[in-house]
């Protein structure tokens, strides 16, 4: 499969990156992990004039923990996510949508930046990011914006960013005591599958036997983007975690879904997964939340 | 337009100049003529065309060949010491775990680069670490036990 041909430009840093990125206009696009974009290439969905490669931009591959903010690099690929001692430790259900994507030679060159601009609706990162209640840093030459990820996607592969911007950095908060979150992707296969459900979950606790007073659910593979569940997410605040609490709230997050029929499963055995995974992502979430005193 | 690329693949260096629009794989390939890396789906789903890049195995059909310049590449070729076979490879060839032979320089690169981290994996690691490497003739399980295999006599 040759790949058509293309324009290459290899900036050094984020600023010459963006000029780049400003100068070339439209028919551009940028390389990061490439597990995506150039496989849309060989298969000729996608003949960009020019690729702008993200990979030796050493300011986008760095973690940065200050001000009660958590952020990270944009750049990193998926292994090093789901490695990084201090996501495992403070995030395990992002690491473990890291650990989820693809295969090892996959999570060794595909980036978090790919993954959330290519923007496919089963994807791994984005449930459990949006369940943490991340934001994006969108720069451009003339600027950056900092965009909450609930509102980043806006269909299968669409995405709020403009042609000239570069998605450099996720932004966490850091998690408050008796908070935490969990992930579960669900597929017919153990690797390089593409989620029939993914769920994350993400609560915080009034103490370690106390009320939910946040709640967050994020179902993927069952809407055009990542959804969050409004009525599973109101069913759980100002009560106590209990079985048929969480029965409750998956019961109403599978009311939110709007999953499809496609080959790899019906819409109705998608809404019935959706009320089982998020049970058990509440339940991680809950057990990771009374663990977590920080 | 022609870039100059700087590789140093299998302890050797090279200077090649590249269309930016070749893949590593075919690189290897057709220029330098290192075949042992195979070419399958080229999308990044089988895994015949793993090669080690800075330590890490990856889909070199997926990486462009002026992404790959000043990085350190090893290919199945380079697995092989003067004095023989890698204990991997025999490992591989005393439990049968080559068949058509397709699938093997990816499954013996990716065992090698479980290996180098964890010298003493369990068979849920073992599966892990070749996850990306598909197999149509053996069913994995001789090569799962060709790689607990070698890392018993490695570590012994």
């Amino acid at each position: 499969m040759l790949l058509p041909k293309f324009d290459y430009h290899e900036p050094a840093t984020l600023g010459e990156a963006c000029q780049v990125m400003g100068d070339l206009g439209q028919k551009t696009k940028a390389l990061a992990g490439g597990t995506d974009l150039i496989v849309n290439m060989k298969k000729k969905i996608l003949s960009p004039a020019c690729l702008v490669y993200l990979g030796r931009i050493k300011e986008m591959k760095k973690i940065d923990s200050s001000n009660g903010l958590f952020k990270i690099g944009a750049g990193l690929t998926a292994a090093e996510v789901a490695e990084m001692e201090e996501i495992k430790n403070n995030y395990s259900a992002l690491s473990r949508g890291a650990s989820c994507l693809g295969s090892p030679l996959i999570r060794n060159l595909a980036t978090i930046a790919g993954n959330l601009v290519s923007a496919r609706p089963a994807a791994d990162f984005p449930p459990p990011l949006m369940a943490y209640g991340a934001r994006v840093v969108l720069k451009s030459s003339s600027g950056e914006r900092v965009v909450s990820l609930d509102d980043f996607f806006k269909g299968p592969g669409q995405t709020l960013i403009a042609p000239e911007e570069i998605l450099t950095e996720i932004v966490l908060d850091k998690l408050r005591p008796f908070s935490g979150a969990g992930y579960i992707k669900l597929g017919t296969r153990q690797t390089l599958e593409i989620s029939l459900v993914n769920v994350a979950a993400f609560v915080s606790l009034d103490g370690p036997d106390g009320v939910i007073k946040t709640a967050r659910i994020v179902l993927g593979a069952v809407g055009p983007v990542p959804l969050r569940a409004p009525s599973g997410e109101k069913a759980l605040i100002g009560e106590k975690p209990s079985e048929a609490l969480l029965a409750k709230a998956g019961e109403a997050a599978a009311f939110d879904s709007k999953p499809i029929d496609d080959y790899r499963g019906s819409a109705e055995y998608r809404r019935a997964m959706v009320d089982v995974l998020t049970r058990r992502a509440l339940n991680e979430a809950i057990n990771a939340a009374r663990s977590n005193l920080n | 337009m022609k870039r100059l690329i700087k590789l140093r693949v299998n302890d050797k260096d090279y200077e090649l100049a590249v269309e930016p629009n070749q893949t590593l794989v075919d690189v290897l390939r057709y220029t330098l003529g290192l075949t042992g890396t195979k070419k399958g789906c080229e999308v990044g789903d089988c895994g015949s065309c793993t090669v080690i890049m800075d330590g890490k195995p990856v889909n070199s059909c997926l990486v462009l060949a002026v992404q790959a310049n000043g990085r350190v590449i090893r290919t199945i070729e380079g697995v092989e010491a003067d004095t023989g076979l890698h204990p991997l490879q025999v490992s591989f060839v005393d439990k049968g775990a080559v068949q058509c032979g397709f699938c093997t320089p990816g499954m013996v690169l990716s065992a090698q680069s479980l290996l180098e981290r964890n010298p003493k994996p369990n068979e849920a690691e073992i599966r892990t670490a070749i996850s990306g490497n598909l197999c149509r003739c053996t069913g994995y399980q001789k090569i799962v036990e060709a790689i607990h295999d070698c890392s018993e006599k490695m570590t012994r």
